[in-house]
């Protein structure tokens, strides 16, 4: 159980206008799982991911990273926030050095790691993400192209070697090619091992990667549950303004007209189901 | 009503530095008047620079961009240029500039010297287009993503422009705001037959053009209906572009032996498909 939120709750003081409360949220996060958070823009997703890592603290409540609550006063604060790794929306923006590799060995160097260890460090993480270490590490960070500067920038916390990974909106921005990069990064990732939450609006990006899905709105957990569960509650998505994908759209359109189709997630599983279908004449469809 | 060319490039390069690789190559395009272009290429492609070659904020290093007639390379219409092919881009937030909307959507009048008197009723009349008149005293920084896009574009309506180019005037948005910044827009085109030239990584967007174009490596490599363009799923990945999620499962049916017809867009299409293929399949 890398992390479990007790009963979190946050509220401003000086911007209520600006930033979301949070309200009594309670929330595991699987060992190994890839947990998509969605909800409408101001629903308080941005604001949670803060706490994952300790960037917010609760009004009240707890954030445990494995069993150890990352709020404690002490040595072993510092520690615990090191295996949360965030990468904020936008992440290029945050880009400031004046090569990709002092860029990325930024995080280690200010964890403590002796020089190669920073070197060894920033040479895996730019493989997990895949850039060239001996053609990329001199170049600015500037002159490369938006995707490879994300790339970068998820370089710099990959680093770090978190366990779990939070990413807010990590394809906002991007052309279709470099998205598909970047999802083919993150779902790596997480075969390899790492706990991704990841903050998306882009419901077909959500469908093709979560293991779970979690829904908030205004500052509360709403809905939990596996992707097809969630995307099944159509109604209460759109009574949120969200949106579902295409293929579960698509599903219902086809029950309301009197077609026994059932919900499914991947693109190949729909094609399958659809197909019998229509070769079945209608008839029982799974 | 004549379908005369409105934006016309002709034989159109563009070099960023001498000795660079062309981001334009040779491009040559008729936009007719009225018509909604969507124009979609990777990161690269050369579709923003295209867009700012579009209202004279590049000059072509060769061949030629008429707006109207006007020569973008004729130092003296080049406001009247501006004025007539106005431009949105991506983020919101370098796009306004006062303390409040009404102000905001003023700026630009001032500038290019219309009378004071003229201002409010233009100014009125911007906003109500954009379905932005509640929000008139309003500071824009507190407005969502797809209202600042929607003063922006007020801003520029104000200025009673003919033709309007938008550069990934959605990429930062949200999808409420990308549905109301492109129904906005469309509204617009359908109804004031402003021209559009619609820049997008989105091709559900695409979708909603009369004409879509993919750029390659500066030069235009598709042109067509959206239903010819997104047929062609092989081409287009090609391309390195996606093709919307319906026109992906007609693909992966027709993979099925299902002889479902290609130009598939949308869940709509694809339930009238169903309908056709498989009567028997649906009581409604």
């Amino acid at each position: 159980m890398p992390i479990v939120l007790e009963q979190l709750s946050h509220h401003y003081r000086s911007c209520p206008r600006v930033s979301v409360a949070l309200e009594d949220i309670s929330l595991t996060i699987h060992d190994g799982e890839l947990l998509a958070l969605i909800g409408h823009t101001g629903s308080g997703k941005s604001t949670l991911a803060q706490h994952l890592n300790g960037l917010l603290e609760p009004t009240s409540g707890r954030v445990l990273v494995d069993g150890e609550d990352i709020n404690q006063k002490g040595a072993r604060r510092r520690a615990l926030r090191f295996r949360v790794g965030l990468v904020f929306q936008y992440p290029e923006h945050q880009l400031f050095e004046e090569t990709v590799f002092k860029d990325i060995a930024f995080g280690p160097k200010n964890m403590g790691l002796t020089g190669q260890q920073v070197d060894q460090r920033v040479r895996e993480a730019m493989a997990r993400v895949g850039l060239d270490f001996e053609e990329m590490k001199d170049r600015s960070p500037f002159e490369l192209s938006g995707g490879q500067m994300r790339r970068v920038a998820l370089a710099g916390v990959l680093a770090m070697q978190p366990r779990v990974l939070v990413l807010d909106e990590p394809t906002a921005g991007l052309d279709p090619r470099a998205r598909d990069f970047l999802l083919g990064d993150i779902k790596r990732l997480n075969q390899e091992g790492t706990t991704v939450v990841m903050i998306s609006h882009a419901m077909d990006d959500v469908a093709r990667l979560a293991t779970r899905v979690a829904v908030l709105e205004k500052g509360r957990l709403v809905m939990q549950g596996s992707t097809l569960e969630v995307f099944s509650q159509q109604e209460r998505l759109a009574a949120m303004g969200l949106d579902i994908p295409d293929g579960f759209k698509l599903a219902r359109r086809l029950r309301q007209a009197g077609l026994n189709m059932a919900d499914h997630v991947h693109p190949e599983e729909i094609a399958d189901a659809l197909a019998a279908a229509i070769r079945g004449g209608g008839g029982d469809a799974a | 009503m004549t379908q005369s060319p409105h934006l016309t490039l002709s034989e159109l390069s563009y070099y960023y530095e001498p000795g660079a690789p062309a981001a334009l190559d040779r491009v040559s395009l008729q936009i007719p008047r009225g018509q909604f272009l969507a124009v979609l290429g990777h990161n690269g492609s050369g579709k923003s620079t295209l867009a700012k070659l579009l209202n004279g904020l590049f000059l072509p290093t060769q061949g030629s961009v008429t707006v109207s007639g006007m020569d973008t390379r004729d130092d003296a219409r080049i406001w009247d240029i501006r004025r007539t092919a106005g431009m949105v881009f991506q983020n919101p937030d370098n796009q306004l500039v006062a303390t409040q909307v009404y102000d905001d959507v003023a700026f630009g009048l001032e500038n290019i010297g219309i009378p004071p008197e003229e201002m409010p009723a233009r100014i009125d009349r911007a906003l109500e287009m954009t379905g932005m008149s509640q929000f008139k005293q309003h500071a824009p920084h507190l407005l969502s993503g797809g209202q600042k896009q929607r003063v922006a574009i007020a801003g520029i309506l104000a200025m009673q422009p003919e033709a309007l180019i938008l550069d990934e005037a959605t990429a930062m948005l949200d999808p409420q705001g990308r549905r109301e910044v492109l129904d906005t827009v469309l509204r617009l085109n359908r109804e004031q037959g402003i021209t559009v030239v619609w820049i997008t990584h989105f091709m559900e967007e695409a979708a909603r053009a009369q004409r879509v174009l993919v750029m390659d490596h500066g030069r235009i490599a598709m042109d067509g209906t959206p239903g010819e363009i997104f047929s062609q799923v092989d081409r287009l990945r090609e391309l390195r572009l996606d093709v919307p999620p319906m026109t992906r499962l007609a693909h992966l049916l027709q993979e099925r032996g299902i002889p479902i017809s290609s130009g598939v867009l949308t869940v709509d299409d694809m339930v009238e498909e169903v309908k056709r293929l498989c009567p028997s399949c649906l009581s409604s």
